[in-house]
């Protein structure tokens, strides 16, 4: 049973105050539609919350899609956040298991390395690994931004699915182990299917994390074929002081911000509680 | 089969499990970390394999750099404005969306969350429209109310331009501190609160007599969590919105290191830098553990 509040006044400062703030949250979202929209002479003619002038200009879409190579771009990160969260699943899920469940010379220590890693500002590996990549031939490559991102994921994953393994039941495994099944059998035809929603909560915020990573993307990367959404949305914001195009500014955003949104209206409640587990240590 | 075979195949089993991932991760995480901490300790354009070894000059020479104090000073008031904003605004609507029987409670928390999964970058581009100079959404709504036409550089400030990045910082925090503390809220038992209402205790009071001290672990995990993903990752929306300027006055130490490093190709210093960020935020979090542990309530 949740309480009322009595009084009227306070009841209905709290709700201005929340109905400000999501319409402090919204309404940026709604004016980058309806800026994608304008040219620029709109811009600097009209007020900002100007609505666009007819005919509206769809075609700043298909200008950054095809002019801008926003179509690379969109497929170069396609590509780099589905490598890397598979890649980091894999990686944390068996190493998850085995340190969930199995004790051996190491194994604390192994724990304690991934855990305390989550404390060590990603900064201070900025600069060794530009030159890392560099020297592997792995600079201006997606394959190089896989493999750092999902290094990036792997003690994140590795704390949750820990936490995850534990709690379901020892009986299961045990049954399979007297059914003849080997640990390999075990692990991917048991414990992997059974531990699916903790897969989909960390594999969900991997893609968010990578999807919009900016600063390793901007380091590893400067040749323009290989960019990603964020970099050149970084690149274009950065252009925008001699080059004003603010219609195509608005639809890159667009485009960068549509899949995100999406995957949070389905996935809303994993994703809260996925990013929250990992803040609970 | 016997035993000696067991054992090994449950061997083989866990290093199979365990050896790949551990290689991942000592060749693109461990072994970053190790050398940007040794790197620190010389002097290196990048450009060529020459690195002179220059002991702790670099750090030294950070003692002598104003910038270097400068952007600390940033960071800690990035810190502190975040904190009180975030914390402020999230545990309010943490206990207005909980405790206080709205309707509308599920849709706010989902809307209020949005910011938190859109890119940095995203969000310091839309922030930079709004308080840009001639098109922005700041200075036409303080024009509605003036003669003349508003024309301020909300980004160019010689002081005080680091109070403008606040805001989004804060803007795009809330909701993920909001779903931690609503979680918390959710799993304090009813009955707290019923029998608080049977001896009358008004809402605030049970606010800080209850909802407080039973929170208090995740408000501490906030806190904690502000610190230090603010001084390990603020310099990107530093970076996105005033690449540190004007003037070098928004700069923080990560785009300060950012900017010796990739842009001045100062890498020994920038790779200093980054040893400074590690112990500041190493040291900032055991005060503030020490700090927080002193109020802890005795809940029965």
């Amino acid at each position: 049973m949740n309480l009322k509040i009595k009084n009227p006044v306070a009841k209905l400062i709290i709700y201005a105050i929340l109905i400000l703030w999501g319409v402090s949250v919204l309404y940026p979202l709604l004016w980058t539609l309806l800026d994608s929209l304008k040219n620029n002479e709109q811009f600097f003619l009209n007020a900002p919350w100007a609505l666009p002038e007819l005919p509206l200009l769809w075609s700043n879409f298909s200008y950054v899609w095809s002019k801008y190579n926003f179509n690379a771009y969109f497929v170069n990160s396609l590509v780099v956040t589905i490598g890397s969260t598979g890649l980091a699943l894999l990686l944390s899920a068996t190493t998850a298991y085995v340190l969930a469940r199995y004790t051996f010379r190491g194994s604390n220590a192994l724990f304690l390395l991934y855990i305390s890693s989550m404390m060590v500002p990603f900064v201070l590996a900025l600069i060794p690994l530009f030159f890392l990549m560099n020297s592997m031939g792995l600079i201006n490559t997606k394959l190089g931004l896989i493999l750092v991102y999902t290094s990036s994921l792997l003690a994140f994953g590795i704390f949750v699915l820990i936490g995850f393994f534990k709690s379901l039941p020892k009986e299961l495994e045990e049954a399979a182990i007297v059914d003849g099944a080997s640990y390999y059998g075990t692990f991917f035809r048991v414990m992997l299917p059974l531990s699916q929603p903790g897969l989909i909560t960390i594999g969900i915020v991997n893609i968010l994390n990578i999807w919009n990573e900016y600063i390793v993307g901007t380091i590893l990367i400067n040749d323009p074929a290989q960019y990603t959404l964020p970099v050149e949305i970084g690149v274009m914001q950065a252009e925008m002081q001699y080059r004003t195009e603010w219609g195509p500014l608005f639809a890159a955003l667009l485009i960068t911000i549509v899949p995100v949104l999406v995957m949070y209206m389905i996935f809303q409640r994993q994703i809260a509680s996925g990013i929250t587990a990992g803040a609970i240590k | 089969m016997n035993a000696g075979t067991a054992k090994w195949q449950r061997n083989v089993f866990i290093a199979s499990f365990i050896i790949p991932t551990l290689i991942f991760f000592g060749v693109f995480t461990i072994y970053p970390v190790v050398q940007g901490l040794y790197y620190s300790f010389f002097e290196w354009s990048g450009m060529s394999d020459k690195k002179t070894f220059i002991g702790l000059d670099n750090f030294k020479e950070m003692l002598h750099d104003p910038i270097v104090w400068r952007a600390i000073g940033n960071d800690y008031f990035l810190v502190a404005g975040k904190v009180a904003g975030i914390m402020l605004l999230a545990t309010f609507f943490a206990v207005a969306l909980t405790r206080f029987g709205f309707r509308l409670a599920g849709f706010f928390r989902s809307i209020f969350f949005i910011p938190n999964v859109i890119s940095v970058v995203v969000i310091g581009v839309l922030w930079n429209f709004i308080y840009n100079p001639q098109i922005g959404f700041l200075n036409a709504f303080l024009s509605l109310f003036t003669k003349e036409k508003v024309s301020i550089t909300w980004l160019g400030f010689p002081d005080h331009t680091i109070w403008m990045l606040l805001p989004p910082a804060i803007w795009a925090g809330i909701g993920f501190y909001m779903i931690l503390l609503i979680a918390a809220i959710q799993s304090i038992p009813e009955s707290y609160y019923e029998a608080a209402n049977i001896e009358g205790a008004g809402q605030w009071k049970q606010f800080w007599s209850i909802t407080v001290p039973l929170t208090w672990e995740q408000i501490k995990v906030s806190i904690l969590n502000i610190m230090m993903t603010t001084l390990n990752g603020s310099f990107v929306i530093v970076w996105i919105m005033t690449e540190g300027g004007p003037d070098n006055s928004t700069q923080v130490m990560g785009s300060y290191l950012y900017q010796m490093a990739f842009r001045q190709f100062h890498f020994g210093y920038g790779a200093s830098i980054g040893f400074v960020i590690l112990v500041l935020s190493l040291i900032t979090t055991i005060a503030l553990q020490r700090l927080m542990r002193h109020d802890t309530v005795e809940m029965s």
